[in-house]
């Protein structure tokens, strides 16, 4: 009787240890995957070589809808731009620098998330779960998709313009047990970087675009204008202009 | 019972006395997918007879312990924006009439709570699992100990802080055996009742 009890409580034990364990799993997959992207290989420029980046811009969209950017995010965008060591300074937004020089790259950043959280697919999930008391939980799987396209425009000190853009995308897939806000903010993190690797990989490229040497510093000060005569319509009457008096010859 | 009534109070008087005043003027609260919520709800039941052959006036208190996890970030764009959470719950009833007896049971429990309002949120849930009591068997309607309870309900949350809040509501419950054995009248009643959940 007694191995008896015995052998059900280790089947019992060992069937509700693989229930927990099954049931709190989650795991998070990118597109691209973090094994694809290549790492940033920094190039050593001379001190002299480099400039100053300025952030002129940033934007952040959520769904579509414009949001209010975070300095935190911006943040870990110039962390990321600084590891490729390309610019002396990033001045993040609202910064005022006391002397950047002549030659600066001014950069405008967009973020665009795209979130799908299946919310009606994971209500609908629920309702099955709470009706077979939970017992399923092991077998139904949860989805939270996120997505993120980071584009960043740089403008060199003499007006040339260059755009770069990183997408990365991936999907938090979870039991009901292992559920937590944190694999939101993992999944974030992880597609986030996996733009700012795609982006920065694009940056390191072009280095010699934004070495100082590259380019003489146009004069902002001195612009020219061309003003052409505006050309009388057919249409309209022709003015004449005929002086009132002629001065007396001596 | 008195015992788990003044455990209650007590917890209930420490955490309000614990909550700094200046976390009252904190933002809404930030839940999402993930999120849970513990909670102890107390209430007293007072029974309804809705037929001539119900005649069992049960009342007593209940003690009803939760645990909850947000399955949904806000769904809509309107007054009914809100979010899906689903748990379980414990449910302890203590019957003083007509005998004094005991009753447990555990039912999963599904919450819909609506958001738009900030630190005030109402909500509507429905709950419905096993239940045991001794009152089965010594009463005409019911014949026997386990029996199935289904409860449903509007409350509302008003959170004190991000993490904490406080609920009071209205729950209708039903307590019946699913027709496991006969007389299956079943026993209802109306249980108003106040809490606090923890979110983290």
């Amino acid at each position: 009787m007694a191995t008896h009890a015995l052998r059900w409580s280790i089947v019992g034990c060992i069937g509700v240890m693989l229930c927990v364990g099954t049931g709190c799993t989650r795991s998070i997959e990118l597109k691209p995957s973090s094994a694809e992207l290549q790492p940033v290989e920094s190039h050593s420029l001379a001190n002299n070589e480099r400039v100053p980046l300025v952030m002129d811009s940033f934007h952040l969209l959520r769904n579509g809808a414009p949001q209010n950017p975070s300095a935190e995010v911006e943040r870990r965008i110039l962390n990321k731009v600084q590891e490729t060591r390309l610019f002396s300074t990033l001045i993040p937004l609202g910064a005022k620098p006391d002397s950047l020089g002549e030659k600066i790259v001014s950069a405008r950043v967009t973020l665009d998330e795209t979130i799908e959280p299946h919310s009606w697919l994971s209500a609908f999930k629920g309702i099955v779960l709470g009706g077979s008391m939970f017992l399923l939980s092991p077998f139904v799987d949860f989805e939270y998709d996120y997505a993120a396209k980071v584009g960043l425009e740089l403008e060199r000190w003499d007006g040339q313009v260059k755009r770069y853009e990183g997408i990365s995308s991936g999907t938090v897939q979870y039991k009901l047990f292992g559920a937590t806000p944190v694999m939101i903010d993992e999944l974030k993190g992880h597609v986030t970087e996996a733009c700012l690797t795609e982006l920065t990989a694009q940056l390191v490229r072009d280095t010699t675009l934004y070495m100082a040497s590259s380019a003489p510093v146009s004069n902002p000060g001195i612009r020219s204008v061309t003003v052409r005569a505006q050309r009388p319509s057919t249409t309209l009457p022709t003015r004449l202009t005929v002086p009132a008096t002629t001065p007396p010859l001596p | 019972m008195t015992w788990i009534a003044h455990i209650v109070t007590t917890t209930m008087v420490c955490l309000i006395m614990t909550v700094p005043i200046a976390q009252a003027d904190d933002g809404s609260p930030t839940i999402t997918v993930g999120t849970q919520e513990v909670g102890l709800t107390a209430g007293y039941m007072f029974s309804h007879r809705l037929t001539d052959l119900h005649t069992t006036k049960q009342h007593g208190p209940a003690v009803m312990p939760s645990w909850m996890i947000t399955l949904t970030d806000p769904i809509g764009d309107s007054w009914y924006r809100g979010q899906i959470s689903l748990g379980a719950e414990m449910v302890y009833l203590e019957f003083r009439e007509p005998l004094v007896t005991h009753g447990i049971g555990f039912t999963p429990r599904i919450k819909y709570t609506f958001v738009a309002l900030g630190r005030v949120r109402p909500y509507a849930e429905f709950a419905g699992g096993p239940f045991w009591t001794d009152l089965g068997g010594r009463i005409r309607e019911e014949a026997n100990e386990f029996n199935f309870v289904l409860t449903g309900g509007v409350g509302v949350s008003w959170f004190i802080t991000p993490q904490l809040a406080f609920n009071a509501g209205y729950r209708f419950h039903h307590i019946s055996n699913a027709g496991t054995a006969y007389p299956n009248l079943g026993l209802n009643a109306s249980l108003p009742f106040g809490g606090f959940s923890f979110y983290f």
